[in-house]
């Protein structure tokens, strides 16, 4: 049988960082076929460039034998593509029929819309797909279930015969992932080809006819599900080369300093209801402990309630040094001796307008203040300290922040918080989107600042850099701790069994 | 440090600045030659002190604008308030004046001291109340201050009807104030509001540069997420920002107060605000947050007064109704340029597709129109001026269109 759909030769960089190299494979007509890999594996850009998102990258793609060359997600469209974001693409004021004929209405003779003919032909639509709503219904006042079956609908009526589905599941409740499960059978027997990203285990095994795993932009593997097992798949989707040093060696745990007591994060308006169920968690000086989980597992939520960020309605106890605390805003974490490096560099951590100098001062201004305004000189003095601990490579202070690749503005932002002298530091994924050197270079800055009694929070999606780094693992799945490990214990195989829900957690 | 500084090829500050200065230059020599009459050359002490005056009281609205917009808001209220403290200043006087004394002649030291202080007050309950409304009611900054802009300046003239039924048992739209105190403002009108800007520019460019909080506006602005992160309280330096709007905004309602010998709530000062931003924008302040200059926000002030003084020596009769469209060319050209590198770098161009085809005789048309009537103030076009205008409109079109066509060319 011909591909409908083959990949020969795909590669992305983004600013250097490789996140799609030499990916081959093919999708034969009508299969459902699943993309499995940790964060960052490349999954995500690969779907982009399918769906014309992505325009420039190397390599091919031929869709039913035609090289295509999409010049923008129109193109895909007419080759009958469609992707389902996770992030739904609906105009949440407009009905649901003019959701799906969005960009394409449908007109009366006199060329005013043809409102009539839309929502009959949406109706007809959602009611093939289990989903018999009124198409005149606000797509904002729909579920998440129903909305994600407005974006099928949307798909077929493009007549879309391939269906790219990222993450379809992770807000869903389960009578809707059933559902879910009962639209792409029918689907499937209309001969559409469904391509699925997802980590879930059970997911995948109930599904796929076909199975690819992808690892740092990499193609692994692709079989057939009758062949394999969930093991051997989380087996592909690690197995990543171990960072070259191994860091424990003789670090000296000191007092404990933060406990975590049943934390239960509630989340409104969502199936699951929360987004941390009773986590709990120690924390001594001089110690790493790492928090492993996949994308949405809550890593990024547990660092931010411990530390102010979020609203506080969650229940459970923190304990700072013994002592019962709730912060309401990261001010009151910061002076109680917490600082965090946030996950989004970006959107969440850099100050592209103002230079180096001022990205490093801005927690620590008050010891650069001479008779109370602040002073160049001695602004200049307080940040050298830690752009010097934490070699960050500049043209001076007073370089621009964006000017710098992404390992150095990541030492910028640590550098900030050192200028507090935190005791506990918690860290959201520090190296993402660094390249190799940086990262190798940040883990030794860890690891020293660890060593000089500093109690540290590590979240990675990266398994080998928590190996290498943490005396302790913890794994957060869908909000719950499923596993801990000691450093000696941990294998990323293990880890990433309790992370994906693939086996019993131990 | 310079907070200036922008990193994606767009105009370092200190190059603008320059710029402005420039083109300052640039008009005021050359409306002084063009001019008939010659008036900047003949009679300077006058141009430049009407040039001062106007220039101080925009400015000082200015500065408070930039404020607002560097920590990433904006206060659409700026003339409403300014109207609101006239108001408020006015009523005062009358209150702590004689009954008798309707026209406010003789007011006590202490009833000026009180006017003056209740006119600032109400700038910093203002303040407070955007404040408010935007991080408690999370109104979007445009909203809050859009609110204000029209609720503000009807509030004062209930007010003004209030006090003056209450005081003097007869309803006013106004109230005149003539005591000695506030015409000695207006006689020196030109000294003093020029020192106040002046100091006022200091204050500012020491909080900005110089201080934790000016440090934290800019974070603000430039990132407020990544601010509250870094344990800023964003809530605090809004408050800050937005009095620090209204309190410019109260400080130029006096002045104007005095200068008009009269708190008329019903139109002083309307349109105000736009001005403030426009010379805000064009002194390099970004709407986007984050970036912005004390130096920039003076000069903007005085490059927009100066373009207005200079065209009403150019244009002699009413040529204050060409003022809101000259603020509108002058901040569409200053935003234009500064962002023109990126424009060019992303590739862009200016105009695409059938949009820009629609766009070159629109700005053909609207060129050639102004032409006409500009050339109705020249003797040498008397009789002539719609020839003129066609000259000159079709004269866009051609270059305009010249400009696409190359832009074409170029890109495929």
């Amino acid at each position: 049988m011909t591909p409908i759909i083959a990949f020969r030769g795909v590669g992305k960089r983004f600013a250097g960082v490789v996140a799609l190299a030499d990916v081959t494979f093919e999708l034969v007509p009508g299969e459902c076929h699943a993309i499995c890999g940790e964060n960052g594996a490349g999954k995500s850009t690969l779907m982009k460039i399918l769906s014309g998102v992505i325009t420039e990258y190397d390599g091919e793609i031929s869709v039913r034998g035609q090289p295509a060359a999409f010049g923008g997600t129109r193109d895909a469209e007419a080759a009958g593509i469609a992707i389902i974001h996770q992030e739904l693409n609906l105009v949440e004021q407009l009905s649901a029929a003019a959701n799906i004929f969005l960009g394409r209405e449908k007109r009366t003779p006199l060329g005013l819309l043809d409102d009539d003919a839309m929502e009959r032909e949406a109706a007809t639509l959602l009611a093939e797909l289990e989903c018999p709503l009124d198409p005149r219904t606000p797509a904002g006042a729909l579920r998440v279930g129903d909305q994600q079956l407005l974006e099928i609908a949307k798909a077929l009526s493009l007549q879309s015969d391939i269906l790219i589905m990222d993450e379809p599941t992770s807000a869903l409740t389960e009578t809707e992932v059933a559902r879910l499960d009962r639209v792409i059978a029918r689907l499937r027997q209309r001969g559409v080809t469904i391509l699925s990203i997802t980590h879930k285990m059970d997911e995948v095994f109930r599904l796929a006819d076909r199975i690819t795993v992808l690892r740092d932009g990499r193609h692994v593997k692709t079989v057939n599900r009758a062949a394999t097992t969930p093991r051997e798949i989380t087996g592909w989707m690690v197995g990543r080369e171990i960072a070259d040093h191994d860091f424990h060696g003789k670090r000296s745990r000191g007092a404990k300093v933060l406990e975590v007591r049943d934390l239960t994060l509630p989340w409104p308006q969502h199936p699951r209801g929360f987004r941390l169920k009773n986590v709990s968690l120690d924390l001594h000086a001089g110690e790493i402990v790492g928090i492993a989980g996949l994308m949405g597992a809550g890593r990024t939520e547990l660092l931010e309630t411990i530390f102010g960020a979020v609203e506080p309605t969650w229940t459970g106890e923190i304990l700072l040094d013994g002592r019962s605390v709730r912060f309401t805003h990261p001010k009151e974490a910061c002076d109680a001796g917490i600082a965090m490096v946030t996950e989004d560099r970006k959107r969440l951590g850099l100050f592209p307008d103002l230079d180096v100098a001022a990205n490093v001062s801005l927690c620590g201004l008050r010891d650069a203040l001479r008779d109370g305004l602040l002073s160049r000189i001695r602004e200049e003095a307080l940040v050298a300290g830690p752009i010097r601990e934490t070699a960050v490579k500049t043209a001076g202070p007073h370089a621009a922040i964006t000017g710098l690749s992404g390992g150095n503005q990541q030492k910028c932002i640590i550098g900030r918080w050192l200028l507090v002298k935190p005791r506990i530091l918690l860290l959201d994924d520090p190296t993402r989107g660094i390249d190799v050197g940086a990262k190798a270079e940040l883990y030794h800055l860890i690891d020293r600042l660890c060593r000089e009694g500093l109690a540290v929070i590590l979240t990675s999606s990266e398994l080998p850099e928590l190996l290498a780094l943490a005396d302790r693992i913890l794994v957060l799945a869908e909000g719950r701790l499923t596993a801990t490990f000691s450093r000696a214990e941990a294998t990323e195989q293990a880890i990433m069994e309790a992370a994906t829900g693939g086996q019993a957690p131990r | 440090m310079n907070l200036s500084r922008t990193t994606d090829g767009g105009w370092r500050l200190p190059r603008h600045e320059l710029a402005l200065l420039g083109a300052i230059v640039l008009v005021f020599v050359g409306t002084g030659w063009l001019d008939p009459n010659h008036t900047y050359f003949a009679n300077w002490a006058e141009s430049r002190d009407i040039i001062l005056r106007n220039t101080s009281l925009l400015g000082i609205i200015a500065l408070g604008a930039a404020v607002v917009i560097i920590a990433g808001g904006i206060d659409l209220s700026a003339g409403s308030m300014v109207a609101f403290s006239a108001t408020t200043c006015g009523l005062l006087l009358a209150v702590f004046s004689d009954v008798d004394d309707k026209r406010l002649v003789t007011v006590p030291p202490l009833g000026i001291a009180a006017a003056i202080g209740g006119a600032m007050l109400s700038g910093l309950l203002v303040g407070t109340l955007h404040t408010w409304l935007i991080t408690s009611i999370r109104l979007p900054p445009f909203v809050a201050t859009l609110a204000t802009l029209v609720g503000l300046r009807s509030f004062a003239r209930a007010m003004c009807l209030f006090v003056t039924k209450e005081r003097w048992g007869s309803e006013s739209q106004q109230i005149n104030v003539n005591t000695p105190f506030f015409a000695w403002l207006k006689e020196h009108n030109v000294w003093i509001s020029t020192g106040t800007f002046l100091v006022l520019a200091l204050v500012t460019w020491l909080i900005l540069s110089r201080t934790v909080l000016g440090r934290h506006l800019y974070a603000l602005g430039g990132n407020e997420q990544a601010a509250r992160l870094s344990g800023i309280r964003t809530e605090n330096v809004k408050w800050f920002a937005y009095c620090y709007g209204s309190l410019t905004a109260a400080l130029a309602g006096i002045f104007l107060m005095a200068d008009s010998s009269v708190a008329q709530p019903g139109n002083l000062a309307r349109g105000y605000e736009l001005n403030a931003i426009a010379a805000a924008v064009v002194g390099g302040c970004s709407l986007q947050g984050g970036v912005g200059t004390v130096t920039g926000t003076v000069l903007g002030a005085l490059f927009l007064r100066v373009v207005i003084d200079a065209v009403s020596k150019l244009i002699k009769a009413s040529a204050d109704v060409y003022e809101g469209m000259i603020v509108g060319i002058i901040v569409a050209l200053a935003v234009t340029l500064t962002q023109f590198g990126q424009l060019a770098k992303a590739g862009r161009t200016l105009f695409p597709g059938s949009r820009g085809l629609a766009a070159i005789p629109t700005i053909a048309t609207f060129a050639g129109l102004l032409a006409m009537m500009g050339a109705a103030n020249v003797e040498a076009f008397r009789g002539r001026t719609g020839l003129f205008g066609g000259v000159v409109g079709g004269g866009v079109l051609l270059l305009l269109s010249a400009i696409r066509w190359v832009e074409g060319r170029r890109a495929s």
